[in-house]
């Protein structure tokens, strides 16, 4: 089925972003500088929207013209490419970005032809639904696990090998009791906050290295 | 693949001498046409790839050139720029992606590293003190001689002798020097588990292109290299790391750690010793003889490297993180070892510094200058070396292990622990080790290209020609 891999939602959209030679700068540019200063921690519009495993957001220019005997082909339009990993269809997902993240929202979209706003929910879903490619081969980063149980599992394994080397060597009885008491606590802590890793890695990434 | 000529490859690149004793010379140039006479003087010297049917000779000489050395030779912009732009860069500016940082960061390596002098590599190997120093003293005089270039710094390095009798130890009590990769043509007798896994569980030697330049690697490509081809043709790079171990940091951590696993005793602690490399003390290694070491198999060529990991799955033999299964992950990440054909390195390193007697354990211990000159050789040195410092030694993510790094060479961070699985039985329970102290410290290195015969003499002669 397209769209789906078990569980997950492969959301693509191709919106086409406003080529008017008034704008200065042109409307492509002021999404691109948007989208780079967007925040990629806890304070990304994805992860205070609910149900977005991954989300990229990409300019697309023109198809690159690589040379002889290739043909020289053009795009109608510059496009904004929307590609995610959710954990529910297309419909609840966008509604739930335009109830959570609506100033993220307007202040990217506002710059694609034929955005019709915020203030009729049902008129954005329908814009949204018209840019969306289905697609049967997607990326998916992700196991057959909601965002939730991903980020619960995550803190579930951190607070068990905590657990562990803490109470490595007692007395069976003892390590039972705290156990006990571990259990009860990880079942009742919220679960973890998207967007926020817990162990930052310091290293340097680039090159042939990844 | 057509036949390797060994004439026109450094020695140094085809085997491992086996001599206990080197000293590895850095060498500044001064002036370049002077320096290419030098090169022209001790290229007649250098050891090849050639046989030894009349014996071992008593000393060896190599050599080796940084990024900056060919620069001081004056050699074509456009062949200085096409080199790998990691060799261009040289160590000290790749920290980041090393993760060289802390202890391990350049304000902390030995002073003739830091400021980026070292142009060329001398390396001496040889079998006695006597011929070491004879030929130290034949190339000393000729350097000299030259006015071309000068002696920044030397270091000496040797096989640890114990009762009098030279073994392959390392600082930390491991034999050394197994599992050397083999490549086509460059071996003459392959062992089993040193090459690349077939689909059939057999063995083959890596694509020559592994280690050399010029010729095709695993991927069926000619390796990234300067022009002309004629330069880099049976070259290769080489990664040289001075790394200093903290023995009374080891020591104490092992016998700590030892004390609360199994039964405490000394047979615990040296099966702990077993679980952090992923061999005995003595080199058997644990995925064959989980229990203890076994001289029958350390010394036996078709069993010491002949193992693999895909019914150890969750470690309970060798553990998922032990270093020789991080560092050469064999059947492990699954695809008949596919994914890790293009990680190899051969490694020539030697340590260096006096053998602490092994009932010592005190903090001081750390203080002695020892450890092992690390050096390896591979075709890239960002595929190959780089990959696995960053990604195998610094990092757990492939092994399934997060954040988790190498136990005796990572450079740890507070709350980082290393996990040894075990099973149900009580002679082999799981255990984590936290608070980990770093038992390896960086004191600078370099990235060298080691070129063929021919390529040198295209240096002595100011021959190279990118056109």
């Amino acid at each position: 089925m397209a769209n789906k891999n078990g569980r997950v939602f492969g959301l693509t959209l191709l919106c086409p972003i406003l080529n008017d030679e008034q704008a200065t700068p042109s409307h492509d540019l002021q999404i691109r500088y948007y989208l780079a200063s967007l925040p990629t921690d806890g304070a990304s519009p994805f992860a205070i929207a609910p149900n977005t495993h991954l989300a990229r957001l990409v300019v697309m220019d023109d198809v690159i013209y690589v040379g002889h005997p290739a043909v020289e082909e053009h795009l109608k339009s510059k496009y904004l490419v929307f590609e995610a990993n959710t954990d529910v269809d297309l419909e609840p997902y966008i509604t739930g970005l335009a109830q959570s993240v609506p100033q993220h929202i307007d202040a990217i979209w506002s710059h694609c032809a034929g955005y019709p706003g915020l203030s009729d929910l049902g008129a954005f879903v329908r814009y949204m639904k018209a840019c969306q490619v289905p697609t049967t081969f997607f990326f998916a980063a992700v196991n057959d696990k909601s965002v939730t149980e991903t980020l619960t599992a995550l803190e579930t394994k951190r607070a068990v090998a905590e657990f562990v080397t803490a109470h490595q060597g007692m007395e069976p009885a003892e390590v039972q009791r705290e156990f006990a008491a571990f259990v009860r606590e990880l079942r009742n802590a919220p679960p973890p906050a998207p967007g926020v890793p817990r162990f930052a890695r310091e290293i340097k990434t680039g090159g042939h290295n990844e | 693949m057509s036949k390797l000529n060994a004439t026109d490859i450094q020695g140094f690149v085809l085997r491992g001498y086996n001599m206990p004793y080197a000293r590895y010379c850095f060498l500044h140039i001064d002036d370049a046409a002077r320096s290419r006479v030098l090169i022209g003087a001790l290229l007649k010297g250098i050891t090849t790839g050639q046989r030894w049917d009349d014996g071992k000779p008593p000393s060896t000489v190599n050599i080796a050139f940084t990024h900056r050395g060919l620069v001081s030779l004056e050699l074509p912009l456009a062949t200085l720029l096409s080199f790998p732009v990691e060799f261009q860069e040289g160590m000290r500016a790749r920290g980041g992606i090393l993760g060289d940082t802390g202890a391990n960061a350049p304000e902390h390596w030995d002073e003739v590293w830091r400021e980026g002098r070292v142009h060329i590599w001398l390396g001496i190997n040889a079998v006695s003190t006597e011929a070491l120093e004879a030929r130290f003293a034949e190339l000393r005089t000729l350097i000299e001689a030259s006015g071309g270039a000068h002696i920044l710094d030397c270091q000496d390095a040797a096989s640890i002798v114990i009762d009098g009798k030279v073994t392959l130890k390392e600082h930390f009590g491991y034999t050394d020097g197994f599992g050397n990769p083999d490549y086509a043509g460059v071996c003459r007798a392959t062992q089993p588990g040193q090459g690349k896994l077939m689909p059939d569980g057999t063995w083959a030697p890596l694509a020559t292109g592994e280690l050399l330049l010029g010729y095709a690697d695993e991927a069926e490509e000619l390796p990234v290299a300067p022009i002309p081809h004629l330069l880099a043709s049976n070259g290769t790079f080489m990664v040289y790391r001075k790394l200093h171990q903290n023995v009374g940091t080891f020591r104490e951590f092992l016998n700590k750690w030892g004390a609360r696993y199994c039964a405490g005793d000394h047979a615990a602690r040296e099966k702990l010793a077993s679980k952090f490399i992923g061999r005995w003390r003595d080199g058997t290694p644990v995925e064959t003889s989980p229990d203890r070491p076994d001289p029958a198999i350390a010394q036996d060529p078709n069993r010491s490297t002949n193992f693999t990991y895909a019914k150890d799955a969750d470690g309970a033999r060798c553990p998922v993180g032990a270093h020789i299964r991080r560092v050469n992950p064999r059947d492990a990440f699954g695809f008949n070892g596919l994914l890790i054909n293009r990680r190899r390195i051969t490694r020539r390193g030697m340590p260096y510094g006096p053998f602490a007697a092994p009932d010592e354990a005190s903090p001081e211990l750390d203080e002695v200058d020892r450890g092992v000159v690390f050096i390896a050789l591979n075709a890239s040195l960002s595929r190959q070396f780089e990959f696995v410092q960053q990604q195998w030694i610094a990092y757990g993510n492939d092994a399934r292990l997060g954040n988790e790094k190498d136990l005796l060479m990572g450079s740890h961070a507070p709350g980082e622990k290393y996990s040894i699985q075990g099973d149900m039985s009580p002679d082999n329970p799981p255990l984590f080790c936290t608070e980990l102290p770093n038992f390896v410290e960086l004191r600078g290195g370099e990235y060298f290209f080691l070129p063929s015969i021919t390529a040198l003499g295209m240096l002595a002669m100011d021959l190279v020609d990118p056109r």
